[in-house]
């Protein structure tokens, strides 16, 4: 009795803050992600009489977080189904672009190279380095995380991080630890078209063009498919699955597989929008694209999208506002500061997480 | 058996402590070298993309010593080349792998001088050690001014902090950034510049310099829109080229801190802006479009200043010393064309060697080394022409080169810069 009179009050407040927590999980992360391009565009409006430098921040968000997208479905898929942060997974993506920048000369893609060519060209170094990181995320799978399926979470853990050190230093072997220029095959800043006042240009276009369908893709592939249902069983109880007949570990591979796959073409476009490569730029990516997973909602294929998405546009805004405050060397600290943001009022990312412990 | 352990942990403490120096072992103050073979250690960049300057810098320096037969008076010199950069910070100098060169240097009883280092971000390291031991050193590369003055461009505390032993052991055979930052702003002018945005890679160097071109620029009558810091770890520079508004950019950085990213994308954002480097980024690996460089399109619209001057100048100026380097690095390496840094490698050791000559008998002796380096090179006839070292460690050598992107992708000289100060 005097125990309950005394926890009482105190039972009060949790429901206070857990309408607060919710009403702010609902309306204020909306007003939250909204008050960056929200505060600009008025300040555009007053500064420019127009909202065309927004609209720029935000053609290039897109296409930034484009590439953030292919490589967040890698650990998100990954995530969802064996609940491992693939630490290996940025690495996976740098020797994409690596991949890529090697076809270049193994085709002959150069400048001079004709426009038939170069679709040709590009459509194989696509195929190729898909393929390519595709196998490797698959061997990474088997070698380092598959002896370790029923050891404790910190074992595979600590795997990944060590594939992530070998990869960087098979880059840094490979194309030397310096960022290495490479050829500009699309000319990637050259503006394509533009809509009122806002210019979209090539890099910009060939992300979004090949993003949109690869994802597409890879969601009606999990949600339709005979294996995709395999995934998404194995995600929900492997043990269950496995009872029903379903190879877990085939299964695993598959995901590691379209990790690796998605993690390809992320590296073909980063090297064709960035027109360079650096053994280390997945270690950057990987944190970014991670943090968009999470943001999202990790193990959630449409949280991945939205988050990377969300990121893009949030450090273009970031990068391009240093006269009133921000600034690219602030950009990391604004990401940052979003994601604590929306982890504290809604831990399960902005769509919800898609994981066993989530249900 | 536990007495002898107690002494034997007593002995133990007493070296330990004797040894014991915050900078990495060695003695404070100038040590004699016991012996007839004294030690000249050169420490620079040899991975990523400095690899071919330091490679020929390291060849004057060979040829320099060479030239002697590795000998001065009765000593004989042995040289040891040191690598400053790692595989996974290549193209500068690594800061802990530096300091670790240094405290060899130090730990080794025979060295007299210590050659480096290239950048002046890896000397901030490595003085305070060198310094600390009384070794004598000579940059054939660094230009920061706070390495050797408090001038503009200088931090707080520069250079007092890098000379704990209160005397200066540190020379360098090129001019310091007040000068090279007044060659570029002299040149901007006379390219009609009338703004100026400057974008500088944080490191001691950029950041440094960039102070320099900007006070030059302001004194020449240039607006200066604007001078921002880079991240090297940034895929890209799009949304800091969109507010470059100015007629003119430099890009006071290095290669090896992406200036070749830099430069690509301050090109596109602004399709007729002129674009400035420093010698930082004098290099083949930011001009040779094959070698990932600057794309030709953009290098056709970058100019370039760097200390060292056109081979054809050294010998229109009738140059003995350098004749007579030209000559002798066509027997030893085949060609007549070296890298204009090969001249400063060669410089730099014949001005140890030069200086161990002078004091004598006394060569094995460090601080009499570091007396004669910095107090006594005066009128010294070299392949650079004539010029002091003074009290600060300074040549007295102001001319620059100006320098374009050649259609063979390297940097081509064009005229000998008279900076206006």
């Amino acid at each position: 009795m005097e125990a309950a009179s005394v926890n009482q009050p105190v039972a009060a407040r949790p429901g206070t803050s857990a309408r607060v927590r919710d009403l702010l999980s609902k309306y204020g992360l909306i007003a939250l992600l909204a008050a960056l391009p929200v505060y600009y565009g008025i300040s555009d409006l007053v500064n420019d009489g127009n909202l065309s430098r927004l609209g720029e921040n935000v053609v290039a968000g897109l296409s930034n977080g484009a590439i953030w997208v292919l490589v967040a479905l890698g650990y998100t898929l990954v995530y969802g189904i064996i609940e491992l942060i693939n630490f290996a997974h940025g690495e996976v993506f740098m020797i994409g672009s690596f991949v890529s920048f090697s076809l270049y000369g193994t085709l002959g893609l150069t400048l001079a190279t004709g426009p038939l060519g170069l679709v040709v060209g590009l459509l194989v170094t696509l195929i190729v380095a898909m393929v390519t990181c595709g196998v490797l995320n698959v061997m990474i799978e088997r070698v380092a995380y598959r002896p370790l399926r029923n050891a404790p979470k910190l074992a595979p853990l600590i795997t990944a991080v060590g594939f992530s050190f070998i990869l960087q230093n098979v880059g840094v072997l490979w194309q030397g630890g310096s960022q290495r220029g490479i050829t500009d095959l699309i000319d990637a800043q050259k503006v394509l078209f533009t809509v009122v006042g806002v210019s979209v240009s090539r890099a910009d276009l060939l992300a979004i063009a090949v993003t949109i369908p690869l994802v597409f893709l890879l969601t009606a592939f999990v949600g339709r498919s005979r294996l995709g249902k395999a995934m998404r069983a194995t995600a929900q109880d492997p043990e269950a699955a496995r009872l029903m007949g379903i190879n877990v570990d085939t299964t695993i591979s598959l995901t590691f597989l379209l990790g690796g796959l998605l993690a390809g073409a992320a590296g073909l476009i980063y090297a064709l929008y960035q027109t360079q490569i650096w053994y280390f730029q997945g270690f950057t990516a990987g944190l970014i694209a991670f943090t968009a997973a999470v943001m999202g909602g990790i193990g959630n294929l449409r949280g991945a999208v939205v988050g990377g998405l969300i990121i893009g546009i949030i450090q273009q805004i970031s990068d391009n506002r240093d006269p009133t405050g921000l600034g690219p060397e602030l950009t990391p600290a604004i990401v940052f500061f979003y994601l604590v943001i929306i982890m504290v009022f809604r831990p399960q990312g902005l769509i919800g997480e898609e994981t066993r412990e989530a249900g | 058996m536990a007495a002898l352990g107690c002494l034997f942990g007593v002995f133990a403490l007493v070296v330990a402590a004797c040894g014991s120096d915050s900078s990495g072992g060695g003695s404070s103050g100038g040590a004699k070298v016991s012996g007839s073979s004294l030690t000249v250690y050169s420490s620079l960049p040899f991975q990523g993309t400095s690899k071919g300057q330091s490679t020929a810098v390291q060849q004057g320096e060979k040829l320099a010593l060479k030239q002697v037969n590795n000998k001065v008076g009765k000593y004989t010199i042995k040289y040891k080349s040191l690598d400053d950069s790692t595989a996974q910070n290549p193209g500068t100098a690594d800061e802990g792998q530096t300091a670790q060169n240094a405290r060899k240097a130090v730990q080794d009883k025979s060295t007299v001088f210590y050659l480096g280092e290239f950048n002046s971000g890896g000397t901030k390291v490595s003085l305070p050690i060198l310094n600390k031991a009384g070794i004598a050193q000579i940059s054939p590369s660094n230009t920061a001014v706070g390495l050797t003055t408090n001038e503009a461009g200088a931090d707080p505390g520069e250079p007092q902090k890098y000379y704990p032993a209160k005397t200066r052991t540190y020379a360098r055979v090129v001019p310091k950034d007040t000068i090279q930052g007044a060659a570029l702003a002299t040149v901007m002018k006379e390219d009609g510049c009338k703004s100026v945005h400057i974008f500088n890679d944080k490191t001691t160097y950029g950041a440094g310099l960039a102070k320099n071109i900007s006070s030059s620029a302001k004194q020449q009558g240039l607006t200066v829109e604007g001078n921002d810091g880079t991240d090297k770890n940034a895929p890209n520079y799009r949304s800091l080229a969109q507010k470059v508004k100015a007629d003119c950019f430099v890009g006071s950085g290095v290669t090896g801190e992406n200036y070749i990213q830099v430069f690509k994308d301050v090109a596109a954002a602004n399709p007729s802006i002129k674009l400035y480097g420093p010698d930082g980024v004098a290099e083949e690996a930011f001009t040779n479009p094959k070698k990932g460089g600057i794309p030709a399109s953009v290098g056709a619209r970058t100019k370039i200043t760097v200390a060292t001057l056109g081979l054809d100048e050294f010998k229109k100026r009738n140059n003995a010393e350098a004749e007579k380097f030209f000559a002798d690095f066509k027997s030893t390496y085949g060609t007549s064309k070296p890298d204009p840094y090969a001249i400063y490698g060669y410089e730099t050791m014949k001005l140890a060697l030069d200086t161990l000559k002078a004091v004598g008998a006394k060569a094995n002796d460090r601080k009499a080394v570091v007396a004669q380096l910095v107090g006594k090179t005066k009128g010294r006839n070299s392949v650079l022409g004539t010029y002091d070292i003074d009290k600060n460690g300074d040549t007295t050598l102001t001319d620059y080169g100006l320098y374009t992107v050649g259609k063979d992708g390297l940097p081509s000289f064009q005229k000998v810069l008279k900076a206006q100060k």
